[in-house]
């Protein structure tokens, strides 16, 4: 899952130089994810892992890291 | 356009020209966009001259002039040189004031060319202005530019190919298809609800001016943090938007209709990527309300967040890609006409908005110098007559409102602007 995200995010939505380097737990805000990008990730996310991220918990913790976007998306009923 | 003479327009780049166009068909000069970065000290301008001089040596379409290929358009170099236009203000004179005059002068004058750079002189720095049109690059690609003309390495500087187009080439002809007609049936919607305008004169002579409202880096995070709990950690840009709806049916538009309407720009870049430098690589979104769900602050930013939300799930920010695609074959009356025009006739843009997002120069300042203060201007349409710029300069919020005189009158939008600071520090 990890993999399809990172994809995405450094194929769509922020450039590095090096986007193998990026660690599963470097800070994709400080990375330059920003607000418009979020929505896109986060719909990318629904759409690819078929559950529904609740707005209420769109914020650091959830969409920080690679990491913590996968913990998310598991803990919204991913069964994959 | 590196390695070549010519390089044809991407769609975004005609999306903006035909606006150029219909700026330039009201008497004015076109669809031109200015940034102003006000420096600490006098950097070396000769060496300012000579990356001005590399830049048109390693991309001539930052003085290429446009010309009619068929039905469409393509840049073509001229390798005419960019020379750094030197402006000095009067000794005695209040140097913020002056400075502003001049760039306010600099800005309306007739213009043809592209891209122009001054340097407006004060007592000890002064202003670094750059002035672009917008079909040659969006407002990202400005402050990749910029860093070119400042980075120690030019070199690392390099184009690459349009990313609308690059998007386009992912779909086969039926998506294509299916995107196109959902983004018509959204202008539809978007056409119905007739828009409130800040003016109700369309013609006659104008001048652009400029008010720029700057928060302190207190103000700026607690905005920051209310945009986070009003529309989320994915709204800052639609809180900004709210906002500037409320404030203008706070104060009462001067041509009242049925509710707002706020095109706002879907940027393709990358952020942080180095390139490309030149064309557009935006969609077009719009920010739709009606007054009652203006007037309830709550609701309107839960309902502009809903309706982001929905536009996306729907792939609708991406629809307008295959919409422009085929607008490059419409003429660019026709095609204005499309863009707009509601199905009333009246005007649907309630003002121009773009949102920059974070520019830095703290690292290495621009040529060294450190960068202390920045504003934004563009031309736009009348109507609307009105655009607001919103960046963040190291943090601290800068609002740019561009404006036409005589048809923006000026005590309204003072009115406007004070409510917007009120809406934006939810401080009633």
């Amino acid at each position: 899952m990890k993999e399809i995200l990172k994809h995405f995010i450094f194929a769509e939505l922020i450039y590095h130089e090096d986007p193998a380097a990026f660690g599963d737990d470097d800070n994709l805000l400080d990375a330059g994810l920003d607000s418009m990008g979020i929505m896109r990730l986060i719909m990318f996310a629904e759409k690819e892992f078929g559950v529904t991220l609740p707005d209420t918990e769109i914020e650091p913790d959830n969409v920080g890291s690679l990491n913590s976007l996968e913990s998310w998306i598991r803990r919204s009923g991913y069964a994959g | 356009m590196t390695d070549t003479k010519e390089q044809l327009f991407n769609p975004g780049d005609y999306f903006t020209y035909v606006l150029d166009q219909e700026i330039r068909n009201a008497g004015m000069p076109g669809g031109y966009c200015g940034f102003a970065l006000q420096l600490a000290e006098t950097p070396d301008l000769s060496a300012l001259q000579q990356r001005l001089d590399l830049l048109v040596a390693r991309f001539p379409q930052a003085s290429a002039k446009i010309e009619p290929r068929g039905k469409r358009f393509a840049w073509v170099a001229t390798g005419n040189p960019i020379p750094l236009e030197f402006h000095q203000c009067q000794p005695g004179a209040d140097e913020a004031d002056e400075s502003q005059r001049l760039l306010l002068d600099i800005f309306n004058r007739p213009e043809s060319r592209p891209l122009t750079v001054h340097w407006i002189a004060g007592a000890e720095g002064g202003t670094l202005l750059l002035i672009w049109l917008h079909p040659l690059l969006d407002a990202r690609g400005c402050k990749i530019l910029l860093d070119f003309l400042s980075s120690e390495r030019p070199d690392s500087f390099k184009e690459s190919s349009s990313l609308i187009e690059a998007k386009l080439a992912q779909w086969n002809f039926w998506k294509k298809l299916q995107l196109f007609f959902k983004a018509k049936r959204h202008n539809t919607a978007a056409n119905s609800l007739d828009s409130c305008l800040p003016t109700q004169i369309e013609q006659g002579p104008q001048r652009l001016h400029l008010k720029v409202q700057r928060f302190d880096a207190d103000q700026s995070q607690r905005i920051a943090k209310l945009a986070q709990q009003a529309t989320g950690l994915t709204g800052r840009t639609l809180y900004y938007l709210g906002c500037i709806m409320r404030a203008m049916e706070w104060v009462g538009p001067p041509a009242a209709k049925d509710g707002y309407c706020i095109p706002y720009a879907f940027n393709l870049r990358r952020q942080n990527a180095p390139t490309p430098v030149f064309g557009n690589h935006i969609g077009c979104l719009f920010a739709r309300a009606t007054r009652e769900q203006v007037r309830d602050r709550t609701g309107l930013f839960a309902h502009l967040v809903s309706e982001h939300k929905q536009v996306v799930r729907d792939e609708l920010d991406l629809a307008y890609l295959p919409l422009m695609w085929l607008g490059q074959w419409l003429t660019p009356a026709k095609y204005a006409k499309v863009l707009r025009k509601q199905h009333s006739g009246g005007e649907l843009s309630s003002l121009w908005f773009s949102d920059i997002g974070e520019l830095s120069w703290r690292k290495q300042g621009f040529l060294g110098v450190p960068v202390t203060d920045l504003s934004l201007m563009c031309w736009m349409s009348l109507p609307p007559g009105l655009a607001l710029l919103a960046c963040q300069l190291d943090g601290k919020l800068v609002l740019s409102y561009s404006y036409l005189s005589p048809a923006i009158d000026e005590a309204w939008l003072d009115a406007v602007i004070a409510r917007m600071n009120v809406e934006l520090l939810d401080s009633p």
